[in-house]
């Protein structure tokens, strides 16, 4: 009986192409609006949440911020310190890092200078190109060697082979210091720049580039197997306690895309519902379109219940009618939603993230009106006196 | 006497129209037996299509009682009346009242559909029927394609379809040509010769009375 339902609608929507195309649109646009609007949505957060993970979710970096009463609180020990307070860190790194001109021979530029661990690079996933990253020798000797960022070593040396010269880097005097490696080239996240570094040990650069005693910043590395929203609160909480939260700030990633998630989020699913307004408003030109039918087809109904059709029967092939109708609107209008989704990524280029859920739900609801709205005119026809419709003129 | 298969009891159908009472039928009691073949005459106006519709349980009496096969239909949810239209009676109407946008073989097979028949079946029994009443070779046509009388036939295959103890038929030869009624009025004849009871209702006074039995009707009381 279904699928006989189905056919005798798909007919009937034939028998009148012009006004079934009309009487959909509502539909239409209701679900186009809706699936554009979901995908939109996730897309562009996909967008935010691949710019904000770029360096790795895992990484939570810490400012210090507070004035010199804490100064002495931040420390290179300090990092042990945190480690060991908060479990799910698997590694804690201080970084120093300042603006230097750094030269070879006629070329110079001006590079960021950081004081790194020797294990800076393994931790970050940070590759060598060529050479190989400074050693934990060359940080307990504070030697002289540094680790240039890609970008950097094409401005300093355009031909190439930079490792085993010597470039200098200028602080109040120019020093003379061993390029060991030459870094490949790696994106830029919101909190770590890479390719106009360079990376010189951190005892050189406390020692020998600029004395400082304090640490500009940590990166905690969080294990692989730990969440790493949780694991930045329990620094958060354990840091409060410490000094308050007024004297450090704390950067992570995965708690910044946790927000975006929140608010991209919340952004589209209210304006999801302003579109499945439209939606509502497609339910009620079903309504109509269903009621003028049943009107045009009382003669039809008459014959159909003379050769035995229940009024259940009747109310099922109409019901199917409008379900149909609104399913055949609401594919249609999956297709759009998703073409005006590709448009728009395509031109904004953004990765466009299909939302398999949208499409279920606009498709469903769709349904779900031609339910509702095509309950009452079905019924309506399954109502009718047999005899009064076959008289209908 | 043998058992009847249509028994009307006192039947009365009034009709309520503004200040009005239309009694279109007015206390009409008749048996029609099992294989008869009846024709309902009378003037127009009389009450022959009121008294049709009520023995096809399209309709319900005012008072009285209408029996098909002995059972009462005074009691029946609409429900139970078209389980009964489906399984009992076939009708056939002046106007072929055929489904526009469908093939004569799907028309056929409609009823078939509502009696709870497999497609398979229904495809079977429905191509029995057209060959029935002669249409083998028109079955794929739609109702707009075909001549009054071959629609007349599709209706009556669909009619007989579902196997019916009883066919009833509203003037069925008033829409078509003499000759073409007289070949519409022998399927009739034939499909009563093979033990089906039938009621037609007819202006005719030729084709009426060349039926078995004939019930006359004016102002909605059968005439003696
Ligand atoms: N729905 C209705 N409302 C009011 N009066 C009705 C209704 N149906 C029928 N009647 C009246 O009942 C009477 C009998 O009608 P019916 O249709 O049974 O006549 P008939 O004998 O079939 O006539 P004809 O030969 O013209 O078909 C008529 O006077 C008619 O006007
Ligand atoms: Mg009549």
């Amino acid at each position: 009986m279904f699928w006989e339902n189905v056919k005798l609608a798909l007919g009937a929507m034939k028998s009148n192409k012009m006004r079934t195309i009309l009487s959909l649109l509502g539909i239409v646009i209701g679900v186009a609006s809706v699936v554009a609007i979901l995908t939109l949505g996730a897309s562009v957060n996909a967008s935010i949440k691949g710019s904000i993970s770029a360096g790795g979710l895992e990484l939570v970096t810490i400012y210090p911020t507070g004035t010199s009463k804490y100064a002495s609180t931040f420390n290179e020990a300090f990092a042990e310190t945190l480690k060991g307070e908060v479990s799910a860190i698997q590694e804690v790194m201080p970084v120093n890092s300042h603006n230097a001109l750094i030269r070879n021979g006629q070329n110079s530029t001006n590079g960021n200078i950081s004081g790194v661990q020797s294990s800076f690079a393994q931790v970050l996933g940070y590759e060598v190109e060529q050479g190989s990253f400074f050693s934990m020798e060359d940080n307990i000797s504070k030697h002289q060697v540094v680790a240039l960022g890609s970008e950097l070593a094409k401005e300093l040396f355009p031909e190439g082979d930079a490792v085993g010269k010597y470039v200098s880097i200028f602080r109040n005097q120019a020093k003379s210091y061993l390029v060991v490696a030459v870094m490949e080239s790696k994106d830029a996240s919101l909190n770590l720049s890479y390719n106009y570094g360079a990376y010189i040990p951190y005892n050189t650069y406390t020692s020998r580039f600029m004395s400082v005693s304090s640490v500009g910043s940590y990166i905690a590395k969080i294990k692989s197997d730990q969440d790493p929203i949780a694991a930045s609160k329990a620094i958060t909480s354990y840091l409060d306690d410490l000094i308050g939260s007024d004297n450090y700030s704390l950067f992570s990633p995965a708690t910044l895309s946790e927000m975006a998630d929140q608010i991209t989020g919340t952004f589209s699913t209210f304006l999801a519902a302003i579109a499945a307004i439209s939606l509502l408003v497609g339910g009620i030109g079903i309504m109509n379109i269903m009621l003028v039918s049943v009107t045009e087809r009382t003669r039809e109904i008459g014959v159909r219940k003379a050769i035995g059709a229940s009024p259940s029967i009747i109310m099922g092939q109409f019901i199917t009618e409008a379900v149909v109708l609104t399913f055949v609107g609401g594919v249609i209008g999956i297709t759009l939603g998703t073409l005006i989704s590709y448009l728009v990524t395509s031109a904004m280029g953004w990765g466009m993230s299909i939302s398999v859920s949208s499409y279920l739900l606009s498709a469903g609801f769709s349904m779900a009106i031609g339910l509702f709205f095509g309950w009452y005119p079905a019924r309506k026809a399954s109502r009718l006196d047999p005899i009064d419709a076959l008289n209908y003129e | 006497m043998a058992i009847s298969v249509i028994s009307l009891r006192d039947v009365r159908r009034y009709y309520i129209v503004g200040d009005f009472i239309v009694r279109a039928l007015d206390g009409v009691s008749v048996d029609i037996g099992k294989g008869d073949f009846t024709a309902i005459m009378g003037p127009s106006g009389s009450g022959k299509s009121t008294m049709m519709n009520l023995i096809g349980c399209l309709d319900t009496p005012t008072s009285g009682k209408v029996f098909i096969d002995g059972e009462d239909t005074a009691g029946l949810e609409e429900d139970d009346l078209a389980f009964l239209r489906s399984r009992k009676i076939g009708f056939v109407f002046q106007q072929f009242n055929l489904l526009g946008r469908i093939s004569a073989l799907e028309n056929v097979m409609t009823p078939l559909l509502y009696a709870g028949v497999g497609p398979r079946e229904r495809r079977l029994r429905a191509k029995d029927a057209l060959e029935r009443v002669g249409l083998k070779d028109r079955m794929m046509h739609r109702p707009n394609e075909l001549s009054g009388g071959q629609k007349q036939r599709v209706a009556i295959a669909r009619a007989i379809v579902n196997n019916p103890s009883i066919l009833l038929a509203d003037e069925p030869t008033g829409a078509l040509d003499t000759k073409t009624g007289e070949q519409i009025m022998e399927l009739f004849s034939d499909l009563n010769k093979e033990g089906r009871t039938v009621v037609l209702v007819t202006h005719n006074v030729e084709i009426g009375m060349a039926c078995q039995q004939q019930i006359r009707i004016r102002d909605g009381k059968v005439e003696a």
